[in-house]
């Protein structure tokens, strides 16, 4: 926060139910504990009013993949401009370790009577389908790179998406620190890695959203980290809500006022609904 | 008794501009000095089923309809079958000529139940089952068919080339003015009025107004009276839901979240045309502020329900007057969240327009039987407002007030209303500004552990939000931090603090604005109500008081918290009580009991759907008092 030089006023953190859904009490920044798999609609609905603060939403992948994945998708289509950080451990914490949507199939973490007999899905390929314009991977244990890869996501115009692996020490003993650390690597130390779309709508672009969904495959003995795709040049739905409201940003809902000077309406029948009046 | 006070259905396939007849008809007599009112029916449907206007025309003020019409206008194959009950020795029926050989089979969109009951009718009365047979029941029972080829006038004005569907709106609302003995330049003006200044438009309606006047002039077999035209008035026409919207829009709304469901995403829609406005700002503002020129309203179609009410409640957290609308549906995908925003004590706005249910139910009509699910919504105990409106006047005023009760008590609000009140047309004047009020929450000072859940006497704590304010908000029972604790005593402090606030809003929302007592002081008879069915109760009692009854009406508004004391005072005025609601149960007689402890005997209901009419709440009224009956389920309306 201080490296971004904002006040802690200036951001407003969210989050869903379950483990990482703690986050915001942990934080002294204005926070909001939600629902189990509503962060995202609560974390957009402060942007909608107050474009001017940043917004980060916390999630479980329980939260945001299984209860919350029909916001999870809307959320791709709007590009509201905050950051969503998926904190993805393979198994539901609080409720003594149930499978989660991103547990492969066949896996038998300790909280299962049977190996998990549902499919996982793909964070990283769901996210860059239905068109997040920020997708990055990050590993909680490896502090200094996953603040790095936070800043840049919140720095990004338009939602940000980080799939944080994040070891459950208490019922994910497949997927451990262990574990990860033998896998994983960083797509930024190949120099020839470019995950930012230049031009829009262009074979550049289709080329660079293509590499992502094929490296978004790449899971098992070695698990790429680091930005995936970034595109910042599709509108977020503040300046798409901008092109109608033209005064969005400088006078954005939260500021704006509802009375005059004289303590009266400042909206008017006449005005606004004229297209109502029977004109003779 | 008024001079002029007529009754007409206009009936047709919907997308067949049914509406733009109806709004015909509402702005021709509008500008001609009159008053006028009207509802839609119509189905689950895009195009094809029947669907109808039902209007009223009167010298003085109208928020109510009656059967049987004067006058019923067929604009389909369909109408004269669907509406044969509707008509009686003074009704004129409207009919396309051609279409008198129609069989009852023949009537593709019409449901098979209907066609059934249709059928039964028609064979009962040893008439033929095709339209002509329609027609001779409705003659049978005094009313006076008057044929039209819809088709020969529409070419006669227009030639062979324009299709004679396109212009049967037109057509059927120039015949029926006629009938109705409107001057033709009031009908000239109400086509403009609706359809705007397009020259070939405007060219070709005017000659299908003149053949309909011509027609009704040579085919004189009906008794045509010139109404006299009256000093009129600029009014606004307006729907329910567009009233709210205009209401929400005056009271400050800056986000509006939805999901599309029928019958609340009109208000939306509304709101999506008229998002982006000039605001008066009064004398001491800088008027060069470019900035400030334009004020905008942000309206967003969310993925789904809980979504529109996550981003309503947390958009509140920043200062915005926020709003989401829905029906039942939606509503109930709703109730986890309006626990969250009650535990958090935010000052969220649900527009909820009832439709009949249970489940999906009959989406498009009428049903007041979400009451009692509006006040226990959401798991747990905690203070919430239900506030309800039944017409458009008050809707507009009642759309301000309930932001202002959010916010000044810091709780979620529901704002209960219903698909007739949504659907019904009005004309008002213009608002009365120095009678709205804005007012909004006691801010808190600013400071480095800001208690956003301060414990106060009244359960209010000082307002904090997002940006101005470092604030913490849980799901979970929470300290004045707004941190998560279990500590017992914390959460009976909470729990206290809360439902306090429902004695507080009892003390401060001032009695007439709980509940409206209207009528005699004493009374033979006391009306117990609430929602749209106030406007057709008035209009009843003018009725009754003719014949020497006297009646007053206890309208209820806020109901939750219920203002027993009040509603207790109000219903000692009379011995017989009459509870009337478009429900199964009677779910306010249900509220009064449990509040007040005062067991209502006498019940008028309607479940069907449709709306309630003059007629059928007279007879309910008379059944009662002749003690024939107590509970009198009302079953009119197409």
């Amino acid at each position: 926060m201080s490296e971004l030089n904002k006040k802690p006023e200036d951001f407003a953190i969210f989050s869903g139910i379950g483990c990482s859904a703690k986050t915001p009490h942990y934080i002294n920044a204005p926070g909001m504990h939600t629902l189990h798999g509503r962060v995202i609609p609560f974390a957009s609905g402060v942007k909608l009013a107050n474009p001017n603060l940043t917004v980060i939403a916390d999630g479980g992948d329980g939260d945001l993949l299984s209860i919350g994945a029909g916001h999870f998708v809307a959320a791709g289509r709007r590009n509201v401009d905050m950051t969503i950080i998926i904190h993805n451990n393979g198994v539901y914490g609080l409720t003594k370790g149930q499978a989660s949507p991103t547990l492969p199939r066949g896996e038998k973490t300790k909280g299962l009577q049977r190996p998990n007999i549902f499919d996982s899905l793909n964070p990283v390929a769901l996210a860059l389908s239905v068109g997040y314009t920020f997708v990055a991977r990050a590993f909680s244990f490896d502090v200094k790179n996953t603040k790095e890869i936070i800043m840049k996501a919140v720095k990004h115009r338009g939602t940000s998406v980080i799939d944080m692996l994040q070891p459950c020490p208490t019922y994910n003993d497949v997927n451990t620190k262990e574990w990860y650390e033998k896998r994983i690597y960083y797509l930024d130390k190949d120099p020839t890695w470019d995950p930012v779309v230049k031009v829009a709508s262009s074979e550049e672009s289709e080329k660079k959203y293509l590499q992502a969904i094929q490296k978004s495959l790449e899971w098992g003995d070695k698990i790429p980290l680091g930005v995936l795709y970034q595109n910042d040049l599709v509108p977020s739905f503040g300046d798409r809500i901008s092109d109608h409201i033209s005064n969005y940003f400088e006078v954005p809902p939260s500021e704006s006022p509802i009375v005059n000077s004289e303590g009266d309406p400042i909206a008017r029948m006449e005005k606004i609904f004229g297209d109502r009046l029977i004109r003779r | 008794m008024p001079l002029v006070d007529i009754d007409l259905i206009i009936g047709g396939p919907q997308g067949g501009g049914i509406d733009s007849a109806a709004q015909i008809v509402i702005r021709a007599f509008s500008i001609a000095g009159y008053e006028a009112y009207g509802i839609r029916e119509y189905y689950s449907n895009i195009k094809g089923r029947h669907s109808y206007f039902h209007v009223r025309v009167k010298d003085s003020p109208v928020r109510s309809l009656r059967y049987p019409v004067d006058l019923l206008v067929c604009l389909d194959y369909e109408s004269p079958f669907v509406h044969m009950e509707d008509v009686s020795e003074k009704t004129k029926v409207l009919y396309d000529e051609d279409l008198v050989n129609t069989k009852i089979e023949q009537v593709l969109t019409m449901e098979p139940e209907t066609k059934k009951h249709i059928i039964e009718k028609l064979r009962q009365s040893g008439f033929e089952t095709t339209l002509a047979g329609a027609v001779n029941y409705m003659k049978k029972k005094g009313a006076t068919p008057y044929p039209v080829s819809f088709r020969n006038l529409v070419v006669a004005a227009l030639g062979p080339s324009k299709p004679p569907a396109r212009y049967a709106n037109t057509l059927g609302a120039s015949l029926a003015m006629a009938l109705m003995g409107l001057p033709s330049e009031f009908t000239s003006r109400g086509i403009e009025s609706v359809f705007g200044k397009k020259k070939e438009v405007l060219e070709d309606n005017e000659k299908i107004v003149k053949s309909g006047y011509d027609f009704v002039r040579t085919h004189n077999s009906v008794n045509v009276n010139e109404l006299p035209v009256r000093p009129a008035k600029e009014k606004y026409i307006l729907t329910g839901n567009e009233a709210i919207g205009i209401g929400k829009v005056i009271g400050g709304l800056k986000l509006q979240t939805y999901y599309p469901i029928t019958p609340a995403a009109d208000e939306s829609f509304f709101l999506e045309g008229h998002d982006y406005f000039e605001p008066v700002m009064g004398e001491d503002i800088d008027v060069e502020n470019e900035v400030l020129k334009n004020m905008g309203v942000v309206v967003v179609q969310a993925e789904d329900e809980i979504a529109a009410i996550a981003m309503a409640i947390s958009g509140a957290m920043t200062g915005t007057r926020t709003a989401t609308g829905t029906s039942g549906p939606g509503f109930s995908l709703m109730a986890e969240a309006l626990g969250y925003a009650g535990i958090n004590e935010v000052p969220v706005v649900v527009t909820l327009y009832q439709r009949g249910g249970p489940s999906t139910g009959l989406p498009t009509r009428n049903s007041q039987a979400d009451l009692m699910f509006a006040i226990n919504a959401g798991h747990g105990e905690f203070p919430k407002i239900v506030y309800s409106s039944g017409d458009v006047p008050e809707a507009i005023d009642d759309a301000v007030r309930v932001f202002n009760y959010a916010e000044k008590f810091q709780v979620p609000v529901i704002h209960i209303l219903d698909k007739n009140f949504a659907n019904s047309f009005f004309l008002v004047d213009d608002l009365d500004y120095s009678k709205i009020k804005i007012e909004r929450w006691k801010m808190g000072e600013n400071s480095e552990n800001f208690e956003r859940f301060k414990l106060t006497e009244d359960g209010i704590s000082p307002m904090g939000m997002f940006g101005k304010n470092i604030i913490w908000l849980t799901g979970d029972e929470h300290s004045e931090l707004g941190h998560i604790t279990e500590d017992p005593e914390t959460r009976d402090a909470m729990m206290v603090k809360r439902m306090t606030k429902l004695e507080t809003i009892l003390k401060e929302i001032p009695e007439e604005e709980q509940v409206e007592f209207i009528g005699d002081k004493k009374a033979d008879v006391t009306l117990l109500s609430w929602g749209s069915n106030k406007g057709v109760i008035l209009s009843v009692f003018d009725k009754l008081r003719a014949e020497g009854v006297k009646a007053n009406l206890v309208y209820v508004k806020l109901m939750n918290p219920f203002p027993a004391e009040l509603v207790k005072r109000y219903l000692s005025t009379s011995k017989t009580i009459i509870d009337l609601e478009n429900n199964y149960t009677g779910q306010l007689a249900t509220l009064v009991r449990q509040n007040c402890l005062i067991e209502i005997d006498n019940f008028i209901l309607k479940y069907n759907g449709r709306h309630t009419t003059d007629d059928e709440v007279y007879e309910g009224i008379k059944r009662i008092l002749e003690k024939k009956e107590n509970k009198v389920v009302m079953v009119r309306g197409a």
